[in-house]
């Protein structure tokens, strides 16, 4: 790394979590600052986490200090003092530690220019986490700035092991083309040992507690020192945690970790996990980045890994020692990830990433930033505009969306000019553009970042009505305990009465007040509402495409347990396996109801969206489509009308089912209606400062601004679906919740390689995806036949027939 | 308050006939009431200018509301050919609103208050008199039917807006929510019908007192049709 600061090169460090490639990123700086003391911010380091900055501070001003330098190293976050962040921006350290968001607010102000002339050097922590989200956005659109400020400017980049290293190393040389950007490659050390759980019990159907596992959970961890353990969602953390403490006879300090959990609660588990108190923790995707954690020796994966390179960032977070092996376990919740971890682990062993690729820049990141840079100075646009095409993710912007953003800045870029008279950005005689008044850079930094909360209610308990009973109105008692928060959206979705579960205990949905949601206990033995709503991350295509082909060679299931080698031969003999390149369909009937079960492996938001358009179209086919269910491996379709009957009289075509110009008209038809576009919009939209985030003196609550931004969205859809905003809307949609690209590329392999198999009954291979029926979320897209049932029943009372 | 689902559609072709009072009327896909025998058109809550009220404080929403809002009204006037419009108040989201108007919108205003009855009945959102034409007015009396913007509990026979009433039928399981008519043998309650309004469920404590529950009719607003749904479908949320 020496050598290539010395040689002005900026550099792309790769190596394992934990290999010490953090404070590796500073030697060049502290060379310098040695060889050549100096005052003013010489080094800027930004982090994804606040804990991390504060920590690599703690870590570099002990030496510093020991050494007898006179090297200052201060922290810049959220949590600063404002007096301090001032002084900062006049006296600054010679190295500042600080966030992306922290970053474009020094950006903002006038003064930018003077403190950031003097930087040499800036380091970029954890980059492979940050150049999937909009925050990456943000940051590159920060160096690109930077980098025009101080042109002697190098990069430090520190990221884990990707897929695709040459394009990270891009991405950190993009503002500085003439810059070399040396690649560097830390060795990973010993190569880890990962092992699946063999368990004696049953591995069940479907689910994502791994129960069945608890007990041989709870003595592993009794075998270890330390134990890390990650599951992929929040409930499952839960459920987790409460049924090892169940188990937890020795009293082992076994702990939880999970985002929405209280700050104070999460920094206390972090400091007892340092401290090497802690026997175990239970974590989500939270402790995937951060600091270094004393004493890990083994790493547990509970449920599908669902990428490989995710799994072996997890498993680098144990024995930070190089020369020893790392020690993962995984522990398969149902059938098919019992078939995904053996995927996962032929991954690691063989070292194949699967890291996704860094994204392409938001249009509302963009306009946050360019308002941004308006209020730092009045800027040229034709200036402007060249240097964003220097932050990798914006290489490809065109001059005409660039202005289209400008003037969405301005005046809200409507093709109705409505807002002149208000404009935020107005042009000077110059032709520069300026910001109108003070008043729109105070609410520029109060909007600043690209993380946008989920507007959260309490949930609290209260007596209930007695819905069983019938009894929907009169007044409920609004005392009761609180039990904690939850996804405002949660609620949007449910009817009084609806059960679900919560706190470990099954509580029905009383009413909406006053954000707060009122519940009330519920003597159901089964919520009917789930509340878990899957992974943030999707099966990743390379460890679906391992998991096709184990299916498809029956040769490799002599490494399968025997269970699920037996379940695998019984779906062979009864109805068939799914093909590499093929798409099995399979369709039975089941009480009084006729299924489709088809297996494209391609994650549950794939599916979910070809669950969505399979619907609207067998609604058109006369099939009565009643509702559908999405797993990460398979989707169900249930219908009114025999499906087997309708092949079998050529009335319904699989071929023109599953053809790929489903992803035209009916997409876009279904889009106008989608609750996840309305949802990806309002991020947009506040990101981009149409919808501000809190104001001075009058914050609005996270409940209000999702009511507004639907109809904002839908008057915008109808009057100007081209407008920038629908087209960030629509980018987002389809590269996160929708997963289309990804829809698109299976539908483009099955064409005309359906395989259909016409059943009698359920065939093995279907059952967890059934099985999933009532567990997961249920789209019964059908909503304006509910109020024709309703309506046609009142016709038969009137005409006295009912 | 929260939203309707789903984006309402026109055009006006699909109607509803409503009994209220001992009058006949015609209930519209976009929430207007027709009156044929007084060829009357009603309509509350159009809520004109509501995007835009955001503008002065910075932020700029889709300017488009008024302008879709007229363009369902003029279609209701044309299939409906009403002589006489009532709006039944907050008509404008604020009293700047009718200043605020654009040009395009203001022109489409005059041209569907040209040769017709117009009544502007003040609202909380537009208690202020304005020169836009018509008449403004605080309330209606129309062949013994009282209109106006807030319902009375005191009064019967009166057609009135300002709640925003929806319902949320609940069926086999599945639910939807939509805006509607309410009406018992006392009252009427218009939808709102201005597009970037906000609805309240009937069941919900804003209408409390307001209607006899096992007298209260329904009537929503689906996509293509409207749909008469019993008391008993019917849930708070």
């Amino acid at each position: 790394m020496l050598e290539a600061a010395r040689a002005g090169e900026s550099v792309l460090l790769i190596a394992p979590t934990g290999a010490g490639k953090t404070l590796a990123g500073f030697l060049p700086s502290l060379d310098a600052l040695i060889e050549r003391p100096r005052e003013g911010l010489h080094t800027l380091y930004l982090s994804p986490l606040k804990a991390l900055a504060v920590d690599v501070t703690r870590n570099l001003t002990g030496p510093i200090a020991d050494m007898g330098l006179s090297i200052r190293v201060e922290t810049r976050t959220g949590d600063t003092p404002t007096h301090r962040k001032q002084r900062q921006r006049y006296d600054p350290p010679h190295m500042l530690m600080t966030t992306p968001e922290q970053l474009a607010l020094l950006l903002s102000h006038a003064d930018a220019a003077r403190l950031f002339g003097s930087l040499k050097c800036v380091v970029l922590d954890e980059l492979h986490a940050l150049i999937t989200s909009k925050r990456g956005d943000l940051m590159a659109l920060g160096l690109a700035r930077l980098a025009r400020l101080a042109p002697d400017l190098t990069v430090s980049g520190l990221s884990a092991t990707v897929a695709q290293p040459e394009m990270l190393a891009d991405w950190i040389g993009a503002p500085a083309p003439a810059r070399k950007v040396r690649l560097i490659r830390a060795s990973g050390g010993a190569p880890p040992i990962v092992e699946i759980l063999e368990s004696q019990t049953r591995v069940p159907w479907a689910g994502h507690s791994a129960s069945y596992a608890i007990p041989e959970l709870y003595a592993t961890i009794k075998g270890h020192k330390t134990s890390l353990l990650f599951v992929n969602t929040r409930s499952q953390a839960e459920l987790v945690f409460q049924l090892l403490w169940d188990a937890n006879e020795d009293n082992l300090a076994i702990a939880l970790h999970h985002g929405s959990l209280d700050v104070a609660q999460r920094r206390k588990v972090e400091a007892a996990m340092v401290a090497g108190k802690l026997r175990a923790v239970v974590a989500t995707s939270t402790l995937d980045l951060g600091i270094d954690w004393g004493d890990v020796d083994l790493v547990i994966q509970i449920g599908a890994p669902k990428g490989a390179s995710r799994l072996m960032q997890r498993i680098g977070r144990s024995n930070h020692r190089l020369d020893e092996p790392s020690k993962a376990l995984l522990v398969p919740a149902n059938r098919f990830e019992v078939l995904e971890c053996e995927a996962a682990k032929q991954a690691v062993a063989e070292n194949a990433q699967d890291s996704p690729d860094p994204i392409e820049g938001g249009l509302d990141v963009l306009a946050q930033h360019v308002l941004g840079m308006a209020c730092a100075a009045p800027f040229d646009a034709g200036a402007l505009y060249t240097e964003i095409t220097t932050a990798w993710p914006y290489r490809e912007l065109s001059r005409s969306l660039f202005d289209r953003v400008v003037d969405f800045v301005a005046t809200g870029g409507y093709a109705l000019r409505a807002y002149e008279r208000y404009a935020r950005l107005r042009k000077t005689t110059e032709g520069l553009w300026r910001i109108a008044n003070s008043r729109v850079a105070r609410q520029y930094r109060l909007n600043v970042g690209t993380i946008v909360e989920e507007p959260m209610v309490k949930v609290r308990l209260v007596r209930g009505r007695g819905h069983r009973t019938g009894a929907t109105t009169g007044p409920i008692s609004r005392t009761g305990r609180v039990l904690g928060e939850m996804e405002e959206y949660f609620f949007t979705t449910l009817a009084p009465g609806d059960t679900f579960l919560f706190g470990g205990e099954i509580v029905a949905f009383e009413a909406m007040r006053d954000n707060e949601a009122y519940v009330s206990r519920s003597s159901a033995p089964d919520p009917e509402i789930p509340s878990y709503m899957g992974g943030k991350f999707p099966l990743s295509t390379y460890l679906a495409e391992r998991v096709r082909r184990t299916l498809a060679s029956p040769g490799e299931w002599r490494l399968l347990p025997d269970q699920v080698r037996e379940w695998l031969e019984l779906q062979r003999d009864v109805s068939t396996l799914p093909g590499t390149e093929s798409l099995l369909v399979e369709t039975f009937p089941r009480a009084e109801k006729f299924y489709l079960v088809c297996y494209p492996f391609e994650g549950r938001l794939a599916h979910q969206t070809l669950g969505m358009l399979l619907t609207r179209r067998l609604e058109r086919m006369r099939a009565r489509p009643l509702g559908f269910v999405a797993s990460e491996y398979a989707l169900a379709v249930w219908c009114a009308a025999d499906l087997n009957f309708m092949v079998a009289q050529n009335r319904l075509s699989l071929d023109a089912l599953f053809d790929q110009d489903m992803l035209g008209d009916d997409l876009e038809t279904w889009l106008t209606e989608s609750a996840l576009m309305r949802r990806t919009f309002r991020n947009c939209a506040i990101i981009s400062g149409l919808i501000e985030r809190r104001h001075p003196g009058r914050e609005k609550t996270g409940r209000q601004i999702t009511m507004s931004s639907d109809l904002i969205y839908d008057v915008l859809y109808q009057h100007e679906p081209d407008h920038v905003l629908i087209q960030a809307t629509r980018c987002d949609a389809a590269r996160g919740l929708l997963d289309i690209a990804r829809l698109g590329d299976c539908l483009k392999r099955i064409r005309r390689h359906i395989v259909h198999k016409p059943l009698d009954r359920i065939s093995p291979l279907a059952v967890p995806v059934m099985l999933e029926i009532g567990k997961e979320p249920i789209f019964g897209e059908g909503r304006e036949s509910v109020m024709a049932e309703a309506a046609d029943e009142l016709l038969k009372e009137a005409s006295g027939k009912r | 308050m929260s939203i309707s689902a789903t984006p309402r559609r026109h055009p006006a072709d699909e109607a509803h006939p409503l009994e209220f009072a001992a009058h006949e009327f015609m209930a519209l896909l976009s929430g207007a009431l027709y009156w044929p025998v007084e060829s009357t058109l009603l309509v509350a809550d159009l809520h004109l200018e509501k995007m835009s009220s955001y503008a002065p404080a910075g932020q700029f929403l889709p300017p488009y509301d008024t302008g879709a809002t007229l363009e369902y009204l003029s279609a209701d006037l044309a299939f409906t050919g009403a002589g006489r419009v009532a709006c039944l108040g907050d008509s404008f989201h604020r009293d700047e609103g009718p200043s605020t108007l654009l040009d395009r919108d203001r022109a489409a205003l005059v041209q569907l208050m040209t040769g017709r009855d117009w009544t502007w009945i003040a609202g909380n959102h537009d208690p202020a008199p304005h020169g836009l034409g018509g008449e403004c007015r605080d309330a209606l009396e129309v062949d013994g039917l009282r209109l106006s913007h807030e319902p009375d509990p005191k009064r019967t026979r009166q057609i009135a807006g300002h709640l925003h009433p929806a319902a949320r039928v609940k069926l086999n399981g599945r639910s939807t929510r939509r805006p509607c008519f309410a009406w018992d043998d006392a009252r009427l309650i218009l939808p709102a019908y201005g597009v970037a309004t906000g609805s309240l469920n009937v069941l919900g404590p804003g209408f409390a007192g307001l209607f006899t529950l096992h007298r209260l009719n329904v009537l929503m607003l689906g996509r293509d049709r409207l749909y008469p749904v019993a008391r008993r479908h019917l849930v708070d949320g």
